[in-house]
């Protein structure tokens, strides 16, 4: 059977990916879609886990991981509609309000 | 030594997420990028079932596939994407974030390799009911009830924030 590293180091290149995708994409949409991917990956590495241990307490936290992750996305594209009402557009570089 | 199927499956399931997780996030259509995270959330889904957590599979694709990625796209649809998909994708900074995304995957894969290389391979569960629902639900309904309803009173202030925050001010 594949060994345990295996899907860990599935869970770090997701995660990088995801990682690349937030720090280098403009549209704010895909920045979160990004966090998405992040948050994938770390779910693989908990049910690798929760496997290699024979515990569910590991499929539960990433149980709990969806829930947050489906909160952040209603919360966040409430945001992204409230920002696209003053100003058209999703690039986070026309975002510069807060900037001094 | 001979492949096995389970072996054949997992990295044929990691290389189709490795390579449209990659595809979502380089591709310059928002739409297509979207399309490309659904290829990945059904094969993380495999993965989960070859871990032998099923009720994440299903999860996965009812929540993730199903309504997080349907609420992105309804997103992408609502807000004006022809100009978008016509500027530049990445900002001026993305060689930094490649370079911290690319030092994350290269430290995370170290760690890992240095500690966990010797560990058993994951085997057939000894105990076949380990990740059944039924066994996931009794830890979650008895030992994690409390954070459990936690999770749902999150999922009821975020509705809530997200109606506050996405409303025309009466101003």
């Amino acid at each position: 059977m594949v060994p345990v590293g295996a899907y860990l180091a599935l869970s770090a290149v997701l995660f990088g990916i995801g990682l690349i995708g937030f720090l280098g994409r403009r549209n704010i949409i895909l920045m979160l879609v990004s966090v998405e991917i992040m948050l994938n990956a770390v779910n693989v590495s908990l049910a690798a886990f929760s496997h290699l241990m024979q515990d569910p307490r590991g499929q539960i936290l990433a149980l709990f991981v969806i829930a947050v992750a489906a909160a952040e996305v209603g919360v966040g594209l409430g945001l992204v509609i409230a920002l696209s009402r003053n100003r058209p557009g999703a690039s986070v570089e026309d975002l510069t309000q807060l900037k001094w | 030594m001979a492949i096995s199927a389970g072996q054949l499956a997992f990295y044929y399931l990691a290389a189709a997420s490795v390579a449209s997780a990659i595809l979502a996030v380089t591709r310059r259509n928002p739409v297509h990028s979207a399309l490309w995270v659904l290829a990945l959330f059904l094969h993380v889904a495999g993965i989960f079932l070859l871990v032998g957590a099923e009720f994440l599979a299903a999860v996965q694709v009812i929540v993730y596939a199903g309504a997080i990625l349907v609420f992105y796209l309804f997103f992408l649809m609502l807000l004006d994407l022809p100009s978008e998909a016509a500027g530049p994708r990445f900002g001026a900074h993305w060689p930094l974030g490649a370079a911290a995304g690319l030092a994350f995957a290269a430290v995370a894969w170290y760690a890992h390799g240095a500690e966990l290389a010797p560990t058993p391979a994951l085997t057939a569960a000894e105990d076949p009911s380990a990740g059944t629902l039924a066994a996931v639900g009794m830890v979650l309904f008895t030992r994690f009830a409390l954070p459990f309803e936690i999770a749902s009173l999150i999922l009821l202030a975020a509705i809530v924030g997200a109606v506050v925050v996405a409303r025309k001010s009466e101003s």
